[in-house]
């Protein structure tokens, strides 16, 4: 292999944008490194401006309160709910249709795909949407978190995709065997998708986490709040901490208010790095072309 | 797309005769358990997807909601005249248009920017730990993206502390109609740049690394090997991911519209989706707010067709079908 030598212009090239490159992911991070140093101050250093990126009067006070919070518990467990038994439904629910749409035997799979991919270009208008979905008793209901979202016509081309290339003799060794279709998807076919379950499993959960417009239109009963809901009734109702007003609290609106949106942040945080490890992978399963 | 059309049109050549003898009945009856394995999905597309697209009937109707889809008498064009006719219909449009086009035309071409700088960071620990911050956001909800934005934006926040400092008033950027698309922008760049690097990544890497060796030893420094080499050959994914942005032009994020909006911002950042939910759900009035969604999906639906063409036309293989 040839090495050419980089050319002065190169490195200087090379060096200012790694720096460049590096400056921007500091100011993207500022405003969450603002929001974790308020969550920790003091109220009237906040209020007056004087923190940036790192406590001012250091405390642990806003957080005592928000903890103590048992809503906010709440929506966080019906998300978890939601998150955790919407990702495993919305992949099987995928799998089972995008298997079938994976064979060359099965007739109607043909026209069920034009079916597929025309509510990709045509989107349906949210209020028909919203009104269906009523009559199907989802208002005011979790399952309104999970049920809609079951399939998504991008996951599920990326999923048959990736069916279609699996290699056919372990299938057709089974089928000799007298393995029915189903037994073939769960003991041969999905063990051996385990990265596109991966992808497809983040990308619905993700979702499902942080989706806003749903419970928005359709959840009205607090108790049944998800934690992005519950997340924007403190941020724009500022009066959390009213209900004790006396003199010189330990914490204000706003400092309650940034402890809350991390608390929102930090179990992403966790899992983030199991994440990274697969959605990379997925996004290339996607650039399909 | 293109991939499972291409493999589907491949499909229909590699069917056996025998296959393609086979009626509807005799195929059902050999393959049962695929039929009622693709149930379920069948089912979910026609009750979350297609009933919602039949539904859009009530935009010619005068829905009542005691009445029903059966009931509600019909109206014919009404909806649609009086919208044309209605002030506020033609500012959320513009509103609408006016932030799309921004979108595509400032938000778009910035990942495809950063892909190729990130490209160009050879050393790899410090190229990954640089990509996971340009991620991260893209994982946070709007809501929580918004409310940092507020927070960063606001009279004691960072922006008006450095403006202090300077010797300039403070500005109320959330609240200010001058800001509102500009902080819709930085935001969407924000929340989403780092996230769409991928797919150009990924087809980066697709890439021969014999072409910038040759084009090395030609004397090509690195900036011209960016511009001649890697650039050209991202086109065709480039040109894919443009047309689905074009095609969505109109499909404004509703959570991060809604979740920046403010009634003082109003005149220049409510869009068709945060009126409809505005007027349509909250407020009940469904018929009319449907034929706005209706009118959205229209337009969608041709500029999709129109791009899709022109990009067949213009490309071997372009366009997403």
């Amino acid at each position: 292999m040839l090495r050419v030598r980089d050319s002065l212009g190169d490195v200087a090239f090379r060096y200012t944008n790694a720096i460049v490159l590096g400056l921007v992911s500091i100011l993207m991070l500022m405003p969450f490194v603002k929001v974790l140093a308020t969550s920790f101050s003091g109220p009237s250093p906040v209020d007056a401006g004087m923190v940036y990126f790192w406590p001012v009067q250091f405390n642990w006070d806003s957080w005592h309160y928000i903890l103590k919070q048992e809503a906010l518990w709440r929506s966080f467990f019906v998300t978890v709910f939601a998150t955790v038994i919407g990702t495993c439904f919305c992949l099987l629910m995928t799998a089972l249709f995008a298997y079938p749409l994976s064979k060359d035997e099965f007739k109607l799979g043909k026209i069920l795909m034009i079916m597929v991919v025309v509510t990709m270009i045509f989107r349906y208008p949210i209020i028909p949407y919203f009104l269906a979905l009523r009559t199907y008793g989802l208002y005011n209901s979790v399952w309104v978190l999970v049920v809609p979202f079951a399939i998504s016509a991008f996951n599920l081309i990326i999923m048959r995709t990736f069916f279609k290339g699996l290699p056919r003799a372990l299938e057709e060794a089974a089928q000799m065997e007298g393995c029915g279709y189903f037994r073939l998807l769960f003991s041969i076919v999905l063990p051996s998708s385990k990265a596109v379950l991966a992808t497809l499993g983040i990308f619905y959960a993700v979702g499902i986490w942080n989706q806003f417009m749903t419970p928005l239109m359709f959840i009205e009963d607090q108790s049944l709040y998800p934690l992005q809901l519950k997340l924007r009734e403190y941020i724009v109702n500022v009066d959390m901490a009213t209900d004790r007003l006396i003199e010189a609290l330990p914490y204000n609106n706003t400092t309650l208010e940034s402890a809350t949106i991390i608390f929102a942040i930090v179990p992403i945080l966790i899992v983030y790095p199991f994440l990274q490890k697969h959605f990379v992978k997925g996004a290339m399963l996607g650039s399909v072309k | 797309m293109q991939m499972a059309n291409k493999s589907s049109r491949i499909g229909t050549t590699v069917v056996s005769p025998r296959i393609k003898k086979e009626g509807w009945i005799q195929n059902f009856r050999k393959y049962k358990a695929l039929y009622l394995m693709a149930l379920p999905g069948i089912i979910f597309f026609i009750m979350f997807r297609y009933v919602p697209l039949g539904g859009i009937i009530i935009a010619f109707q005068d829905y009542m909601i005691f009445k029903g889809i059966r009931e509600s008498p019909f109206v014919g064009f009404q909806h649609f005249e009086s919208l044309f006719a209605y002030s506020q219909f033609w500012r959320v449009l513009k509103n609408t248009a006016i932030i799309g086009l921004y979108n595509i035309v400032f938000v778009f071409p910035v990942p495809i920017v950063l892909a190729l700088l990130f490209n160009e960071i050879k050393q790899m620990a410090y190229k990954r730990t640089v990509q996971t911050i340009y991620y991260i956001p893209h994982f946070f909800s709007w809501v929580i993206i918004s409310a940092l934005a507020f927070d960063f934006l606001s009279i004691s926040g960072v922006v008006n502390s450095f403006r202090g400092w300077f010797g300039y008033e403070p500005l109320l950027y959330m609240q200010s109609e001058a800001y509102f698309r500009t902080i819709v922008v930085l935001t969407s760049i924000w929340k989403e740049a780092g996230w769409g690097t991928i797919v150009l990544l990924a087809a980066i890497s697709g890439i021969n690394p014999e072409i910038y060796e040759a084009a090395a030893a030609d004397g090509a420094n690195r900036m011209r090997q960016m511009f001649n080499i890697t650039l050209p050959l991202l086109m065709p994914t480039i040109m894919i991911l443009m047309l689905i942005n074009m095609g969505n032009f109109l499909d404004l994020s509703f959570d991060q519209i809604y979740n920046l909006l403010t009634p003082m911002t109003y005149s220049v950042g409510d869009v068709i989706d945060t009126y409809v939910y505005r007027v349509g759900i909250v407020q009940g009035q469904y018929s009319s707010t449907t034929a706005i969604g209706l009118f959205q999906s229209g337009i969608g639906f041709i500029i999709v067709l129109f791009f899709n063409h022109l990009a067949r036309k213009y490309q071997e293989d372009g366009g997403l079908w």
